[in-house]
């Protein structure tokens, strides 16, 4: 099911900003904003929630340890022991370099995959974008339009008047992710 | 030292000529980018050179490292095809150039990593202009470096068996307690993250680059910026996630060079068996790797035309940390000679003064010279000042910290417990040809990524540029 | 990985071949094609079946191993051997233990033999000139000939080297009656004619004496290299070795070597004295006076006036003086030896041995030796009869005068001239060339045989292999000749027979079982020995030495290379010389001062010239301490015909260099500069002037670093002299035996729990530095038994050799008159390995019974294991090296892999010998003992100095050994835990000497 949505573009991110948390005083939902580069500010300007990554990261490192630790002891002194320069099967302090790699390839991994997932930025996806530019120098607001809490005329009035360049009325392709 | 860099100090002399700066606001001191660049302006001048295609000096740059990489590939070839035997190495003098170079690459890239990594951590804004090609650095140096522990085996397409990988001749794993297989670890997993960490950084300039291109270039740039379009939502976690990978690739690369000097530590080798190899080694590896940074962004920056991005500060800063990187190095050769002094090891003792006087004691001064006295030059701002002075150095750094992996592994190597055993070594004419393929090899990656990608991170650009960043800081208290 | 081989591919029968292939079938059948070419590429050379006989021959079973008793024909010493055969061919030569001769040991020549056995390049078949012939013709046109020379009643003459054959002497002897004028003339290439020419003077026998070192307390040598090259050095090495006994230290025997040059034997003596070769004979005679003055004069000892010696002035008076007390002292313990081939001077040997009461004590002379038969007077005759041409048949036999005589022109210009030519030799050689008839000799493996080294020793040989090439014996040639159709078994056991009947000896064996044993002792016949004929002795002439700006030639035999003989064995040539570590090089040795006088340095190549019409010699300059300065040394048996062969020695590649420069010879032949002085056959009566040349060659060395001590601009204090090699004075250990060394205080600081426990034995070596001659027999040894390649001179110079086993020589003392320190060293199987902790693959890991093993399938070769061993034994395949010689390949060892390029490999301790004994063990239903498993080079040790066993039983002969109070192990203070220990060198020497 498609939305109507109001876009409206800027030519800094100090006046999207600042449109951001007009339009929420007044209620408004903001789908989403695009810019060129990112704007501090911005999340807590559209109430966005703390990001999970560093959660994954971890759990991806304690994965990635103790999986280390575990194949090495196993492979050294369970399934293949044997007598190496007179040290013990299990010599655990020589085991420690590549259980430190391990932790972080696997968490490194972890994060760039949830990154990557969690965005839907995958190979062959067609971006959503309502302004060519906004990967050069513009920076565009896209306020979404409930059951009229707000005449159309005013919305627009709301953001030319902090800066929008323009502002226009557009069926957002997909579901705008809350 | 990092925070002291900060801040640098505005000085008269480090301000290249550039056009006055009307419509930035009046900052306490002068930009990071020259020219008051717009956004629109960094995205064009970023996107030219790829946009416009190479220039001459790219050409003819390209033609020399691509033949030097040629030469490289013939003589890996022949050496393989023949055997090791073509390397001047003996009975006694089991590594040489091989390890040498390998150490020597790994060392480059840490570089890159760390202006990348820990810079990020500590919110440096000057490393913006400069981390994506040092990144970009890490990674070609790195495989450079790879290439040396395969090619080096007598047997180098039996490589794979360094991996444990579940195979059919019953249980047979690896050795876990060899530095060798530490350094299969270390190095992959550096290169892995390195890797992500630089795509990552990579997408949202791709994304630019999408925007501005058509045709067949806008679909390649469509694949690889995975349907970028700037959601806030998405700049929000691709921030966290950056700094979640600096976070990981800080202690990553203290750790690959300090597994890479327990190949050494570990041995009972004299002049190897020493606990100060892991920082020592570090250490080295930031140094050479600062001075390959700086010579490729001197160059770059005449060669892309990007005297704006990459200023007199940013040179003025990786010259602070050369010059105490190199002060820490000159300090670990003195501890290093304490050490074998205090130990009473006679073995040890003699070792060291074999290094300084021994058949290859002229390695061992060339590596002072160019590693400890040189770099104090840069104290002086005047030589900070002089880029060409700045580019000379650096090169003699270079030079320095690949006599210094020679010096530590052939030269402590050719004279150990036995006399009866004790030789010398002199390397052919094939080992030179591979490590003058291993620049080639270098220089051409490097070269065709200034020409295919965006060298400068686009976002970040923006992110610091004066329009963006200063007037916000107040902004943001209000 | 390397092992493993694919079956044979063949096509599938579901890959439907119809007329008109479709599609899918193209497709199969090209995916098919593809594989089957990688398959194939994958696929190694096949196997060829050694034994590819359905019916058995009875004693080969194949791929077990069985021996044969023979006897050494690498020199004439005649030392016992076993032949171990594998699938119908010998493998290796190892010697007889229980054989009166050797007693065990073999030296590097010797078993270096198996590989001349396979020489590709050896005579096949009869030749007329240098066309080939058939057997039938050759004998008609011969004999024939020789029935004309019969017939006017001409001079037949048959020139051999020495040959203690009773079989070969019994057809000779055939042969020669049926002429008029027939005479057999002997001379070796290293003479020892005055030797016993001076006994028939002094004691009416003309013998050399046997001596029997095992009987001397001191000995003291003139010059005769006893150890090394002399007479018989492994029957001399095994005689010292029981006057070395770490059990009995009282009984340790002294040794005084008096030389011009740095021999084997002098480089090991308790006391070496430097004296020019123009001094021998004073110094001899000077002792004769002293021993004559305490004796007082005996009516055998009252000399005629033509000798009243004058008492010697000089910097030697005071050294004689000492040695002559000590000899009497050791009155009938004690010899004294001499190398010089002066009669005069020998005579007067014999006068000091028979003072001393060496006769009767260690030197026999009524069994004695027949190790040297050679005559030089006879020589000199039938040299003249050639020159004035008239011989009317030559028959020249396993020797070679063209090569091995001075003035060799002359020579070949009076064979030329001689009707009727015979060569019998093994090689091409040069005086084959001037033979109208060649007729190819067997080697000694593939030939019937016999041989009787000392009267009353009869020493066989049988045919480990059929024979390899179209030859013939001389025994059976000279037969054949004669009529006599027998071939050599019956000719053999003939011989053996008569013999016993002609010596009334009712206890010696029946031929069969002789020749199970490999000899047979049949006591001497006895000999008239007279007493000692004072009236023989003669002053000596007055020799002068060399005019200023000359120095005096010494032509020496090498270890490796005695004489020419074995110039064509590749393994020869790449054994570092025990004294100068040098391969595959000819130079000449100078003493450190007369190098830094003349200016030059190791590698200078100088001209050598003689006066007279001998060729001037172009040598490079080899720096060799304890030399006496008036002297320059040259080895003989060098620039031998067909050394060209070894050009395609070793790897080649981008920046290698041939082992030999193509059409050139390894070294140029020294011989012409021998003389004839008054019918003595000299190598060392000639000066010659020193010019250079001022090119360079640079020497294939194996040790950069010769001494203990490290350079002193580069010496921490403290660490000025390592101590891998410890010496101890016999004073020292006669005192307190079982604390000789005083040991480093090591304290057994462990940082793991050794949860290794070793299940059944803890192999382990004991090494004895006081009996270790330096003679690298163990090299060769190692070297057959394990298949180590030749790698060629260029690689040596790169410092590449291959051998799994090295003898480190250090020299200790001042370079005017040092000493040699010999330290065997191969794997020390550390318990604590540094390199299998580093190898990444795990290739090189610990065995249970405590062996450190190479896995060499699994090694990928990153040289880190080397690189980590502070023993520096571990060896690169720097490339495959060439095993094209077909024939030279069935001296490789099955039992051992044939490595391939890029693996690294080193001494094993012969694990495959270990799993043979085991197998015995079992088969036998017993618990291994000690003394069961020996490696190559403890078996070959002439002077076993190496024992192997069992660690973990205390009992063991190399527990109680590594227990003693000599025992140490080398870098012990890096607690690698090494498994083999070294028992301190003894030295009978006044001070102890420790360090540098």
């Amino acid at each position: 099911m498609s939305r109507r949505v109001h876009v409206a573009t800027f030519d800094n991110g100090h006046e999207l900003v600042a449109a951001a948390r007009a339009c929420r005083r007044r209620g408004l939902q903001i789908a989403d904003a695009h810019t060129p580069h990112p704007v501090h500010g911005l999340e807590e300007a559209l109430g966005l929630p703390r990001s999970r990554l560093p959660i994954v990261c971890f759990v991806g490192g304690f994965v990635g340890l103790t999986l280390g630790l575990a194949f090495q002891h196993w492979a050294s002194a369970v399934d293949w022991p044997l007598n190496v320069g007179g040290k013990p099967f299990s010599s655990w302090p020589a085991f420690l370099p590549v259980a430190f790699e391990m932790t972080v390839l696997v968490a490194g991994l972890a994060t760039a995959a949830a990154l990557l997932l969690r965005s839907r930025l995958l190979p062959g996806t067609t971006p959503s974008s309502f302004e060519p530019r906004a990967t050069d120098d513009r920076y565009v607001l896209i306020v979404q339009e409930r059951d009229a809490t707000l005449a159309a005329g005013e919305l627009r009035a709301l953001l030319l008047a902090h800066g929008a360049l323009a502002c226009r009325e557009e069926l957002s392709a997909e579901e705008v992710a809350t | 030292m990092v925070p002291e860099l900060a801040v640098p100090r505005p000085s008269a002399s480090q301000v290249p000529p550039m056009p006055p700066v009307p419509t930035v606001p009046t900052v306490d001191h002068e930009p990071l980018i020259g020219g008051g660049k717009t956004i629109a302006q960094v995205t064009r001048d970023v996107c030219a050179p790829i946009e416009r295609g190479p220039t001459r000096l790219w050409y003819g740059a390209f033609a020399a490292s691509s033949s030097a990489l040629l030469l490289g590939v013939l003589c890996v070839a022949y050496q393989i095809a023949t055997g090791i035997g073509t390397w001047g190495l003996n009975r006694t003098v089991g590594w040489a150039f091989d390890i040498t170079n390998f150490v020597f690459w790994v060392g480059i890239g840490h570089a890159g990593t760390l202006i990348s990594a820990v810079l990020l951590l500590l919110r440096q804004k000057w490393r913006t202009s400069i981390n994506r090609s040092a990144e970009a650095m890490t990674i070609f140096a790195v495989i450079c470096a790879g290439l040396f522990p395969v090619i080096h085996m007598g047997r180098p397409w039996l490589a794979f068996w360094v991996f444990p990988y579940p195979n059919a001749r019953g249980s047979l794993w690896v050795n876990f307690r060899s530095p060798l297989l530490w350094d299969v670890f270390a190095i992959g997993t550096y290169f892995t993250i390195s890797l992500v960490f630089w795509y990552v950084g990579l997408i949202p300039d791709l994304a630019t680059l999408r925007d501005r291109a058509a045709g067949l270039r806008r679909r390649v740039f469509g694949l690889l910026s995975l349907g970028w379009n700037g959601s806030a939502r998405t700049w929000a976690r691709h921030e966290v996630a950056c700094v979640l990978l600096a976070a990981l690739a800080t202690p990553l690369v203290v750790s690959v060079h300090s597994v890479v000097s327990t190949d050494f530590a570990t041995s009972v080798v004299p002049g190897w068996h020493a606990t100060i190899f892991p920082p020592y080694f570090v250490i080295g590896a930031i140094f050479s790797g600062f001075a390959m940074v700086l010579t490729l962004m001197l160059i770059a920056r005449k060669v892309m035309r990007f005297e704006h991005y990459i200023t007199a500060k940013h040179v003025g800063a990786m010259c602070r940390v050369l010059v105490f990187t190199g002060s820490i190095v000159g300090l670990a050769y003195l501890t290093e000679l304490f050490t074998a002094w205090y130990s009473g090891n006679p073995y040890e003792r003699f070792t060291f003064l074999n290094r300084a006087f021994g058949p290859m004691g002229w390695a061992y001064w060339v590596m002072v010279g160019c590693n400890v006295v040189a770099p104090q030059l840069l104290w002086f701002r005047r030589v900070r000042g002089d880029l060409r002075l700045v580019f000379l150095l650096s090169l003699v750094v270079n030079v320095g910290m690949w006599f210094e992996r020679f010096v530590i592994i052939a030269g402590s190597l050719e004279r150990d417990y036995l006399p009866s055993a004790w030789s010398g070594y002199r390397p052919t004419l094939v080992e030179v040809g591979t490590l003058v393929g291993s620049f080639g090899l270098f220089l051409s990656a490097f070269l065709l990524f200034c020409r295919w990608l965006p060298m400068l991170a686009i976002f970040e650009l923006k992110g610091v540029l004066p329009t963006t960043s200063q007037p916000w800081r107040h902004g943001a208290q209000a | 990985m390397d092992g493993e081989r694919r079956e044979p591919l063949e096509l599938p029968d579901e890959l439907g071949l119809e007329a008109a292939p479709s599609r899918r079938s193209f497709l199969k059948l090209a995916g098919f094609g593809v594989a089957t070419a990688a398959l194939s590429a994958c696929r190694r050379a096949p196997i060829e079946k050694a034994i590819p006989l359905l019916i058995r021959p009875e004693q080969i079973v194949p791929g077990k191993a069985y021996w044969l008793a023979t006897t050494c024909g690498g020199c004439p010493a005649g030392c016992g051997a076993l032949a171990k055969c594998r699938d119908g061919r010998p493998i290796k030569l190892e010697g007889n233990p229980v054989h009166p001769v050797n007693q065990g040991g073999l030296c590097a020549v010797g078993q270096a033999q198996v590989l001349s056995l396979y020489d590709a390049r050896r005579l096949d078949g009869p030749r007329r000139g240098a066309t080939r012939s058939s057997w039938e013709e050759i004998d008609r046109e011969i004999t024939a000939k020789l029935d004309e020379v019969r017939a006017i009643g001409g001079r037949v003459r048959l020139l051999t080297s020495t040959d203690s054959s009773p079989s070969t002497r019994a057809s000779i002897a055939a042969f020669l009656r049926r002429f008029a004028d027939g005479r057999h003339v002997v001379y070796d290439a290293v003479s020892c004619s005055a030797l016993a020419d001076s006994h028939a003077a002094t004691h009416g026998v003309r013998a050399l004496p046997r001596i029997r070192l095992e009987r001397a307390k001191l000995v003291v040598s003139f010059d005769a290299d006893f150890l090394g090259t002399w007479i018989s050095p492994v029957e001399f090495t095994a005689a010292r070795r029981t006057t070395r006994d770490s059990e009995k230290p009282q009984r340790f025997a002294r040794h005084v070597q008096l030389e011009p040059r740095m021999t084997l034997t002098g480089a090991i003596a308790d006391r070496r004295v430097r004296l020019a070769p123009w001094e021998i004979g004073p110094s001899v005679a000077e002792l004769g006076r002293q021993l004559a003055a305490r004796s007082g004069s005996g009516p055998a000892l009252d000399l005629p006036k033509a000798i009243q010696l004058a008492p010697l002035e000089g910097p030697l008076a005071e050294p004689l003086a000492r040695l002559a007390e000590e000899l009497w002292k050791e009155r009938g313990r004690a010899v004294v030896l001499c190398g010089a081939n002066d009669l005069r001077v020998q005579k007067l040997v014999n006068w000091c041995n028979e003072l001393i009461g060496g006769y009767g004590g260690v030197l026999d002379l009524a069994a004695p030796s027949q190790q040297r038969l050679g005559d030089d007077r006879a020589l000199v005759e039938l040299r003249q009869e050639l020159a004035d041409g008239k011989v009317g048949a030559l028959i020249v036999a396993g020797c070679n005068p063209v090569y091995e005589l001075p003035d060799g022109r002359e020579f070949t210009e009076a064979v030329r001239r001689t009707p009727l030519v015979v060569a019998c030799t093994s090689q091409d050689d040069e005086t084959a060339e001037l033979a109208h008839y060649v007729v190819p000799l067997p080697h000694f493996l593939e030939a019937w045989g016999d041989a009787e080294p000392i009267a009353g020793i009869v020493t066989f040989t049988q045919p480990a292999i059929p024979p390899l090439k179209e030859a013939r014996t001389l025994r059976r040639t000279l037969a054949a000749w004669c009529g006599d159709a027998r071939d050599d078994r019956a000719l053999v056991e003939t011989a053996y027979v008569e013999l016993v009947a002609a010596r009334r000896a009712a206890a010696a064996p029946s031929f069969e079982k002789a020749l199970q044993g490999g000899f047979a002792l049949v006591p001497a016949a006895p000999r008239a020995v007279e007493p000692f004929h004072s009236a023989a002795l003669e002053p000596l002439p007055a020799v002068e030495p060399p005019p200023a700006g000359r120095l005096a030639l010494v032509l020496e035999s090498r270890v490796a290379l005695p004489d020419g003989r074995h110039a064509h064995n590749p393994w020869l040539h790449e054994l570092p010389d025990p004294i100068t570590k040098i391969v595959w090089d000819h130079y000449a040795t100078l003493a450190p001062a007369t190098a830094v006088s003349l200016g030059l340095a190791q590698g200078d190549v100088v001209r050598i010239r003689a006066d007279g019409a001998a060729p001037a010699l172009e040598l490079p300059v080899v720096v060799q301490p304890g030399q006496h300065e008036g002297v320059i040394a040259v080895a003989l048996g060098y620039g031998r015909k067909g050394t060209d062969r070894f050009t395609s020695v070793g790897p080649r590649w981008l920046q290698s260099r041939p082992t030999v420069e193509p059409g050139q010879l390894v070294g140029v032949n020294a011989a012409p500069l021998l003389t004839f002085v008054d019918g003595a056959l000299r190598s060392d009566a000639r000066s010659v002037a020193i010019e250079k040349t001022g090119r360079r060659v640079d020497l294939a060395c194996t040790q950069d670093h010769h001494t203990l001590a490290v350079p002193e601009h580069l010496a921490p204090e403290g660490g000025e002299v390592r101590d891998a090699v410890r010496t101890l004075s016999l004073a020292e250990l006669v005192a307190d035996p079982d604390h000789a060394l005083e040991h480093a205080a090591l304290e057994e600081a462990e940082l793991w729990p050794d949860d290794h426990r070793n299940a059944g034995p803890r192999w382990g070596m004991a090494i004895d530095l006081a009996r270790c001659t330096g003679c690298s027999g163990c090299v060769i040894g190692c070297q057959a038994e394990n298949n180590v390649p030749v790698v060629g001179r260029d690689e040596v110079r790169r410092h590449r050799e291959m051998h799994w086993l090295r003898i480190d020589r250090y020299w200790q003392g001042d370079p005017a008159g040092p000493r040699a320190l010999h330290q065997p060293m191969m794997c020390q199987q550390c318990g604590h390995a540094p390199c299998e902790s580093v190898c990444p693959v795990l290739a090189t890991v610990h065995s249970k019974e405590g062996l450190n093993q190479q896995v060499y399938n699994r090694c990928v070769g990153t040289r880190y294991c080397a690189n980590n061993c502070p023993y520096k034994v571990r060896r690169f395949n720097w490339f495959d090296y060439p095993h094209e010689e077909a024939l030279e390949n069935l001296a490789l060892n099955p039992d051992v892999t044939v490595r391939s390029r890029g693996v690294m490999e080193k001494c094993s301790f012969c694990v495959q010998r270990i799993l043979e004994a085991k197998l015995r063990a079992r088969e036998e239903g017993r618990a291994l003992a000690d003394g069961d498993v020996q490696p190559a080079c403890q078996q070959s040790c002439p002077a076993q100095a190496i024992v192997f066993g069992d660690l973990g039983d205390p009992n063991s002969r190399v527990s109680r050994l590594a227990r003693s109070g000599r025992g140490y192990g080398v870098l012990e203070e890096l607690n690698v835990k090494p498994a083999v220990r070294y028992l301190a060198a003894v030295f009978d020497a006044a001070e102890p000497r420790d360090g540098s």
